[in-house]
């Protein structure tokens, strides 16, 4: 280990001030960028979302032309998955990946500070096409051509934006495979690794396969649009369907490595204050591995009205299908773990069962589009617009706030304030379901989504709707003072801050030395069975 | 009937939740439409079939984590247990989901079969998706139509209109020319587009099939009783996305067969189906070349017309070349070709055609790079040009060839050099744009 000890000592002559951000390689200080940056992006897309609540708020166009409505739908969607989920879970990755398998630090620290560093110029390239002359993209996140092929000069923009996310997306991806592969300290076998870090690696796995996928359709249009090829232009032989299947190619992995990564937050938190080992460890691992699988053989499921032939609609709705018995799996795993447990209520848990409860209601829609002929009645609605901020926001983003809430004291060494914290989660959890679960109502009814305007019977759901969505956003606001106030001071956390917290991150002080495991940790800390005590 | 008893109970508990949230009466029905196709009912039982196995399976596990929750609390004394795993209990709840996922799937796929079965039609309706409106294509009949959104609608949806949407009657939700079709019979809809994914969606017939532009969907429906049916496009189709609303008026065979007559005689102006009086609003129904009445042996070019409805579209609505033919169209085209009729009637193309991205003041619409009409340098420009422009169309300007008369298209041309203070003038002929056709 003198190796590490040389890099011990070379790295405290850091530089101070903005430099040590720039030029940092340590995996705690990416890992806050990350985190940090993800933040601000949630504020953002929130911004955006904001605007459309507004602009729904009643029937007629008040504050803005649809064009712009249609580029602020495009780009919450956009802004949300890749600049807030997205680094939000990579930045959990490096904090606690390192820490909770024994190593050092990330195994390629350099191209870590790089995949961080490119995120702010590509979301700036982004951004900037809302001020350029012609407008944003308009057309969804999903920018499916012909329609985004009518877009500007703000295209090669997006294109290259999109570029840049995906190069850094699968530096990230590299980076966690190597540290998790190489890593790992001894006697930490695979099947000892704790959740997170499995849900992480196969997560790790999915981004390398697919983004170059979307990256590979973004260019098709790049080439359609400035050098005369016709991949996506029926009248030059080619076909506007191709592009769905190969962007849902990579969508539908994407919509994993967006709740993949949660289950493992959540199977770490439950066991904690259940004050109980996680249910059927072997059987989520497995889960998890399957759900990853089946990802990429159900893509055609978001295009059942684009006209396939029946065969291929019966292939996808019974793959699709399929996804409920793992997801099932683990739902009924995390039950289990909080069965006859000795349960307690931080906000950490509060989080995860609020995850399970309202991801679960966001599987029972996923299971409904499955079936092909209702699918006709559900899709393009607001019932799909509730199908997936169930999952995501009640899912992924509830799963990174109790994430945040359950580190925050090993980031910072202080306790977050339990009642301010308890604030934020109810008015979060009470007024996402008065925002999103009317969606539900809307679709059925038959509102169609990304609608600037709407006929007169859907006005009052709207305005439900939209005081949801109001209340929620100004309850993210209290998360950013508890985290504030967490970083400047509080009640002074222990290393093992929370009584039933297992794992190697709990061994060490908090907060948190700079560098994580200098030397690998006895292995009698690595428990024989992951959660079982000692 | 279990099914429709708890869907009532179901409904009303939802119904007062939702009242008690906002406080308003509910005007918005909170459930799937029955719809009055056969697959409309099949894909709503479908729908409560799946809802309620969701209910049984939500009741049984988040009955569990909440009795957990309330007596396994550390608070209420209760010690944990050190159990983690139990390979029977594993293997028994990943063989129970996959059986009732056996029972969902089987009645959808049988649904999934019979609605994709468009076989022996008794009518075929091309569907023609543009930005943003529909074509109807009646290909038996030898007639099409353009359908969009209701020109009082259209005005109250305008930025800063001033015009309330509660004070009109079905805002967003009806149109100029509602698509008609017969009840009983089994109707294959033919979906298409012409510039970029539409789709064509009306909940009462549960159908919602994407217009793709250079492919063909097909899909059918069927229709129990007569009404007005209400629906609009599902795929982000850009600006005017909200703005292409559905309608479709199903009638009784026999008042269907009278609509049909009428539309065939009335050379090129749309037929209302409820008073099968002539409608002067929206454009000119066109009539397709014979050799496109495939499927049925002998369409009867109407006699009224004479050969008119027979002969290319383009031709037959252009009062130049046919005077005798364009006698019922609207006011403007049956008189002599005139600065005033002109200008009336290319007011009206504009404000259905042009205004949505041109803006009703022509000033154009920068956040989506669409130039001015008012002071452009088109509309002041050589009339050649202008004219090449609006026929063959550039970047996000669609051609407009191909979808208006020569007489509409020789009506905005003259409208956009003469009005908004634009200095172009003169007036341009049917024959005009028939000689640039030509010559291209």
């Amino acid at each position: 280990m003198s190796t590490v000890a040389v890099a011990h000592e070379f790295h405290a002559e850091q530089p101070r001030g903005i430099w040590r951000w720039i030029t940092t390689t340590n995996h705690k200080d990416i890992g806050t960028l990350y985190l940090c940056f993800s933040l601000l992006m949630f504020f953002v897309g929130g911004a955006f979302a904001m605007l459309i609540r507004a602009e729904l708020w009643t029937p007629g166009m008040q504050l803005m032309d649809p064009e712009f409505f249609n580029e602020m739908t495009a780009f919450h969607g956009l802004v949300m998955i890749f600049g807030a989920i997205m680094p939000a879970f990579v930045g959990l990755a490096n904090w606690m990946i390192p820490m909770m398998i024994g190593a050092p630090d990330m195994a390629l620290p350099r191209m870590n500070n790089w995949s961080f560093w490119i995120l702010p110029f590509a979301f700036i390239l982004l951004l900037s096409t809302l001020f350029m002359p012609g407008g944003a993209a308009g057309a969804g996140w999903t920018m499916y051509p012909p329609l985004f092929l009518q877009t500007g000069m703000a295209l090669p923009f997006q294109i290259f934006a999109i570029h840049l996310m995906g190069i850094s997306s699968v530096m990230g991806g590299i980076n966690i495979i190597a540290t998790v592969l190489n890593l790992r300290a001894p006697g930490m076998s695979l099947m000892k690794m704790p959740m997170f870090v499995w849900a992480w690696l196969i997560t790790a796995y999915l981004l390398i396969a697919v983004m170059p996928v979307l990256a590979g359709a973004v260019t098709m249009m790049l080439m359609d649009k400035y050098f005369g090829t016709s991949f996506f232009n029926a009248a030059g032989g080619g076909d506007p369907v191709l592009y769905q299947h190969v962007f849902w190619f990579f969508g539908h992995p994407e919509v994993y490595i967006m709740i993949l990564p949660a289950f493992g937050i959540i199977s770490e938190i439950i066991p904690t204050f259940a004050r109980k080992p996680l249910f059927g460890y072997t059987s989520m691992v497995f889960a998890i591995a399957s759900i990853a699988f089946l990802s990429f053989i159900v893509w055609a499921h978001h295009m059942f009205t684009v006209g396939m032939p029946l065969a291929a609609d019966l292939f996808f709705m019974f793959t699709t299908m399929l996804i409920a018995v793992p997801t099932g799996v683990k739902v009924f795993n995390w039950t289990a773990t909080m069965w006859r447990g000795a349960l307690t209520f931080e906000t950490p848990m509060l989080f995860a069962i609020a995850f399970v409860f309202l991801f679960t209601i966001g599987g029972f829609s996923g299971v409904m589009m499955a079936l092909v002929p209702a699918d006709w009645q559900y899709h393009q609605t607001y019932f799909i617009v509730a199908h997936f901020h169930y999952v995501l926001v009640t899912g992924a983003a509830f799963a990174i706030m109790g994430a945040v809430y359950y580190w925050l004291p090993k980031w910072t060494g202080h306790m977050y304030n339990e009642t301010l914290a308890k604030w934020h989660f109810w008015l979060s959890a009470i007024s996402a379901n008065v925002l999103y679960f009317p969606m539900h109502f809307l679709g059925l009814a038959g509102m169609p989504r990304r609608i600037p305007d709407y006929p007169l019977q859907f006005t009052d759901l709207n305005q439900v709707v939209s005081v949801g969505a109001f209340v929620f956003g100004a309850a993210q606001l209290l998360f950013v003072a508890c985290i504030i106030l967490c970083v400047r001071g509080g009640k002074k956390a222990e290393a093992r801050a929370w009584e039933g917290a297992r794992g190697l991150e709990w061994t060490l002080p908090s907060p948190a030395p700079y560098h994580s495991f200098g030397e690998p940790p006895a292995p009698n800390l690595i428990w024989t069975h992951p959660y079982q005590d000692g | 009937m279990f099914l429709k008893n708890s869907k009532h109970v179901l409904r009303a508990a939802l119904a007062v939740t939702l009242a008690a949230l906002s406080g308003s009466a509910w005007a918005v029905d909170l459930n799937m439409p029955v719809g009055v196709t056969p697959i409309s009912h099949d894909v709503y039982h479908l729908h409560m079939y799946a809802f309620w196995m969701c209910v049984g399976i939500g009741v049984v596990v988040f009955s569990l984590m909440i009795f957990a929750m309330i007596f396994h609390r550390k608070a209420a004394g209760h010690q944990a247990a050190h159990f983690h795993e139990n390979t029977l209990l594993e293997v028994v709840w990943t063989i129970i989901p996959f059986i009732i996922l056996i029972a969902l799937a089987i009645p959808a796929a049988k649904v999934l079969v019979k609605m994709t079965n468009t076989s022996d039609p008794d009518l075929t309706i091309k569907i023609e998706g543009y930005q943003w409106k529909w074509q109807y294509d009646y290909l038996q009949q030898g007639f099409s139509y353009f359908s969009m959104l209701a020109a009082d609608s259209d005005a109250a949806r305008m930025l800063d209109s001033k015009i309330s949407p509660f004070s009109v009657p079905h805002y967003l939700r009806d149109v100029d020319h509602p698509m008609v079709v017969p009840t009983g019979k089994k109707i294959r809809l033919l979906i298409t587009a012409n510039d970029v994914i539409h789709s064509w969606y009306v909940p009462d017939f549960a159908f919602k099939v994407d217009a793709i532009p250079g492919f063909v969907n097909q899909g059918w429906i069927k229709i129990d009783e007569p009404g007005t049916y209400r629906g609009g496009c599902t795929e982000l189709c850009g600006r005017g996305h909200g703005f292409m609303p559905i309608v479709v008026v199903a009638e009784s065979p026999a008042d269907y067969q009278k609509w049909l007559a009428a539309m065939k005689a009335s050379n090129g102006v749309y037929i209302n189906p409820q008073t099968l009086q002539p409608e002067n609003t929206g454009s000119p129904v066109e009539y397709a070349p014979a050799q496109l009445n495939f499927n049925t042996p002998s369409v009867a070019p109407v006699s009224a017309a004479g050969a008119a409805p027979a002969a290319p579209a383009a031709t037959a609505a252009t009062p130049a070349a046919s005077p005798a033919a364009a006698a019922p169209k609207p006011a403007a085209a049956a008189q002599a070709w005139t600065m005033a009729s002109a200008m009336a009637r290319g007011k009206q193309v504009f404000d259905n055609n042009c205004a949505s991205c041109h803006m009703p003041d022509g000033k154009g619409n920068s956040a989506m790079g669409v130039p001015a009409i008012a002071g452009g340098p088109v509309p002041n420009g050589p009339l050649h040009e202008h004219i090449e422009l609006v026929l063959h169309g550039k970047g996000i300007m669609p051609a407009w060839g191909n979808i208006l008369s020569d007489s509409d298209l020789a009506a905005v041309i003259t409208f956009e050099r003469n009005a908004f203070g634009n200095h172009g003038g003169g007036l341009v002929s049917p024959a005009d744009i028939a000689k640039a056709k030509t010559a291209h």
